[in-house]
């Protein structure tokens, strides 16, 4: 696992306590730093004063729409680092090309199964050592 | 000075001369006789009295004949005969001068032949006028019949067709065209049909309406059908393809019940599971079924969920557009706004509601420009993989996704105010959204999931209208026999052939047939093809009517050809020129056409000669040249303009054979017997 001053850092932007709950574990267990935001209108403030290395996005959210988020975010020069993977339950092809154009860096439609995530963040930020996905 | 004397004075003063001239004869006879008195005797002197009196009086009557014949019974004839053709032909000149020493009478028949002629022209000008009008009429009913989008038949009592329209042939035609006075049965499973017309029929209502669903006789496309009856009998039946609706239906219900089938299970378990797990089981393998039934069924959702995204598309029902006018309607919609709008569109043919998609399109760019003050637009329409997308591009900042999702969530149009932009999009099953472009460009874009590359605007569709009212209303002879000659439905046919001698092996290269019905030739109801024989065509056949072998090299065998002849001779009484040399050509084939060709027959061979006698030429030539026929000499020895010269000639010998007593089909019969030494009758 890498040293934690290294680990990439994740912000999960996330209403369903659920997933939620699985995503903390799953994160913790990959490595990486990681942190939540349960509604839209707080994503922003939080991606601004972060930072973090990867936005996992989910599209349905009260107040701001996961879209929304995509778009501010690159928009924001400041923000271009950041990279953006985005979730929804609404996964049909048309819509995984309205977040890719709105500069979303991946799609994944829900349910998934998780190693399909840990495949996905690992495209996203290669930092993570290989072989770690007991 | 005569003619100025008055009828009735002239006669007496012409008598008054005869009698004076007569008088006067007798007299001269007397003097003459009396100067001969002494020298000849008083008996010499009487004869000669007498004869010169006579021959005087005779001379007197024939002078007064000849002037009555000149100028009374002739001129008399001469009015008569010009009244007369003036009563029966119309624009006759009378010669007033024939009867000029008949006083008023020519005058007075020259007035009454001009007031029937003024009458006659104002009536022939109303009648005219009114024919113009009724054929205009005519012509707006056709065109307005031909255009509904929907196959329109109208039946005769017994379920003989007495009118069809261009979409009803589209949707019947997977077989066998449709004909005239043919039983729509041939072309619609009856069961349905007979229960509506039975239903209606049963109700009494003249507005009553009864829909029905029914499938054409080959089973290839379900029609959903509505039936009114029309007073006189017989019944409109409206035709609707909903093949490609239930299809969809049927395939969303399977989509529909596959979900529920491959959810049921791995949520059943997972429910097992996590149930033994909340009392405390916590062995290995309940978690190892936890995690497998998980997968199961993530994997079903999702399987199910893609094609769900790749045919939900397909379900509503979405008319075809071609872009160029998809742009010009978006044009016009912008330049009603205010806005300029360049457009640049591929040669696609788009499968959208094209009024939804301008209305959404054009809300989007009117919203844009109330926004940001943009005034004009460039639109792009491009093909994209399997389907298309349209861009809406302007000078300035994109606008953003919330604001974008805002203005769809608004009505696209004042005139519908239920429809949505979302609504819009999820009918057409897709997105849209900003995209930032170059040059300081901002743009909206909307993919769109079918379009097909279009390289030329096809021909229009000839759409037109296929009728004779008269079959609603006519008496039928259940026998043949005892059918007027009118009253049946004949297919004049003629074949090519690649020789004479079927027995050694020639075979049809053409065939060609026409439908008459009710007396006259149905122009749309034609067959013109071309049949593979399955051998080479000699030369000298080819010479004789064109065909070669490589012009018949993928036209179908005789087996597909002869059986649309079948179907379209279905019915039928069956005319050839010649009909035993055909039907020997046909009949060789009828197991591997699969249909008896069992028709009443009629060959205008017999035919011409009941008409003209035995002496005569009978060759289709020498008869259409009798009958003032002209056959084309590029049509000469083609199937189809021997077959048109045919049906021609059979339609001009109808009425010769009527004139003859010869009026049913039975009597045909009976009269070409006669003539069995010239040609076969195969009804025998």
């Amino acid at each position: 696992m890498a040293d934690s001053a290294t680990k990439p850092r994740v912000l999960v932007v996330e209403d369903e306590d659920n997933i939620a709950i699985a995503l903390d574990y799953l994160l913790t267990r990959e490595g990486y730093s990681h942190d939540r935001v349960a509604n839209g209108a707080d994503a922003m403030p939080r991606i601004r004063s972060d930072r973090p290395d990867v936005v996992l996005l989910d599209v349905m959210l009260p107040e701001v729409s996961g879209y929304e988020i995509c778009q501010d975010i690159r928009l924001d020069p400041d923000l271009r680092g950041v990279k953006i993977l985005m979730m929804t339950a609404r996964g049909s092809a048309m819509e995984r090309r309205k977040g890719l154009a709105l500069g979303a860096d991946g799609f994944i439609a829900k349910p998934f199964e998780l190693k399909e995530l840990r495949e996905e963040l690992r495209r996203l930020v290669p930092d993570i050592a290989e072989g770690d996905d007991a | 000075m005569l003619e100025k004397l008055g009828l009735r004075l002239r006669i007496f003063l012409f008598f008054a001369f005869l009698a004076l001239t007569g008088m006067a004869a007798i007299g001269l006879g007397l003097w003459a006789g009396y100067t001969r008195l002494e020298s000849s005797g008083p008996g010499s002197a009487f004869v000669m009295a007498g004869a010169i009196a006579g021959f005087a009086l005779l001379g007197l009557t024939a002078w007064v004949w000849y002037l009555f014949d000149e100028n009374v019974a002739r001129a008399i004839g001469r009015i008569a005969g010009g009244m007369r053709a003036e009563a029966h032909a119309g624009g006759a000149l009378l010669d007033e001068g024939a009867a000029r020493y008949l006083g008023d009478l020519a005058p007075a028949a020259a007035a009454v032949t001009g007031s029937l002629t003024e009458t006659r022209n104002a009536l022939a000008e109303a009648v005219q006028r009114e024919t113009v009008r009724l054929a205009d009429e005519k012509a707006r009913l056709e065109t307005l019949l031909s255009d509904v989008p929907v196959g329109v038949l109208l039946c005769s009592a017994d379920h003989q067709l007495a009118f069809y329209n261009g979409q009803a042939v589209d949707l019947l035609g997977a077989g066998a065209a449709p004909g005239l006075d043919r039983k729509v049965f041939a072309y619609l499973r009856d069961g349905p049909i007979r229960q509506a017309h039975d239903r209606l029929v049963a109700i009494g209502d003249p507005d009553a309406a009864s829909d029905l669903l029914c499938a054409t006789v080959a089973g290839a496309r379900i029609l959903a059908g509505r039936m009114r009856l029309v007073a006189g009998g017989g019944y409109v039946l409206t035709l609707r393809d909903v093949t490609g609706d239930l299809a969809a239906h049927a395939a969303r219900e399977r989509l529909l019940a596959e979900v529920f089938d491959r959810i049921r299970r791995p949520a059943a378990n997972l429910q097992t599971a996590v149930g033994v797990i909340a009392e405390g089981g916590d062995a290995p393998e309940v978690s190892a079924a936890l995690v497998a039934e998980a997968t199961r069924l993530v994997r079903a959702i999702n399987d199910l969920a893609t094609r769900y995204d790749a045919e939900r598309a397909g379900w509503w029902p979405l008319p075809m557009v071609r872009a160029a006018d998809l742009a010009d309607s978006l044009r016009a919609r912008a330049e009603a706004a205010g806005l300029t709008l360049t457009t640049e569109a591929a040669d696609l043919i788009l499968r959208c509601d094209g009024f939804e998609i301008v209305a959404l399109l054009g809300s989007l760019g009117e919203a844009i420009a109330e926004r940001s003050g943009v005034r004009r637009f460039d639109l792009t329409l491009a093909q994209d993989g399997a389907g298309a997308v349209i861009d809406l591009v302007w000078q300035g900042e994109p606008v953003g996704i919330g604001q974008l999702e805002g203005w769809l969530a608004r009505p696209v149009d004042p005139s519908a105010p239920g429809v949505t932009g979302r609504a819009v999009l999820d009918t057409h099953a897709t997105e849209c959204w900003p995209e930032r472009r170059g040059a300081g460009q901002a743009a909206i874009r909307l993919p769109l999931r079918d379009a097909r590359r279009a390289a030329r605007r096809p021909a229009p569709i000839t759409r037109s209208v296929v009728y004779d009212f008269d079959l609603l209303s006519k008496g039928r002879s259940a026998a043949v026999l005892d059918a007027p000659l009118a009253d049946l439905t004949y297919v004049v046919f003629d074949t090519e052939t690649t020789g004479l001698l079927p027995s050694q092996g020639d075979e049809i290269v053409q065939l060609a047939a026409v439908r008459i019905v009710n007396g006259r030739r149905v122009e749309r109801e034609v067959l013109d093809l071309l049949v593979n024989p399955g051998r080479p065509i000699p030369p000298r056949a080819t010479e004789v009517h064109g065909i070669t072998g490589a012009m018949v090299a993928d036209a179908p065998p005789i087996a597909e050809v002869g059986r649309r002849f079948h179907d379209f001779a279905e019915g039928a009484v069956l005319i050839a020129h010649n009909a035993p040399f055909d039907m020997e050509f046909l009949r060789r084939h009828e197991a591997e056409i699969g249909a008896r060709f069992d028709h009443p027959i009629l060959d205008t061979v017999l035919l011409s000669a009941v008409v003209f006698g035995q002496g005569e030429t009978h060759s289709l030539d020498a008869l259409t040249h009798r009958l003032g026929i002209t056959i084309p000499e590029e049509a000469r020895h083609t199937a189809i303009g021997d077959t048109l010269a045919t049906a021609d000639a059979f339609l001009k010998l109808v009425p010769m054979l009527q004139a003859q007593g010869i009026r049913t089909f039975g009597d045909v019969l009976a009269e070409v017997k006669k003539h069995g030494r010239l040609l076969r009758d195969l009804n025998a």
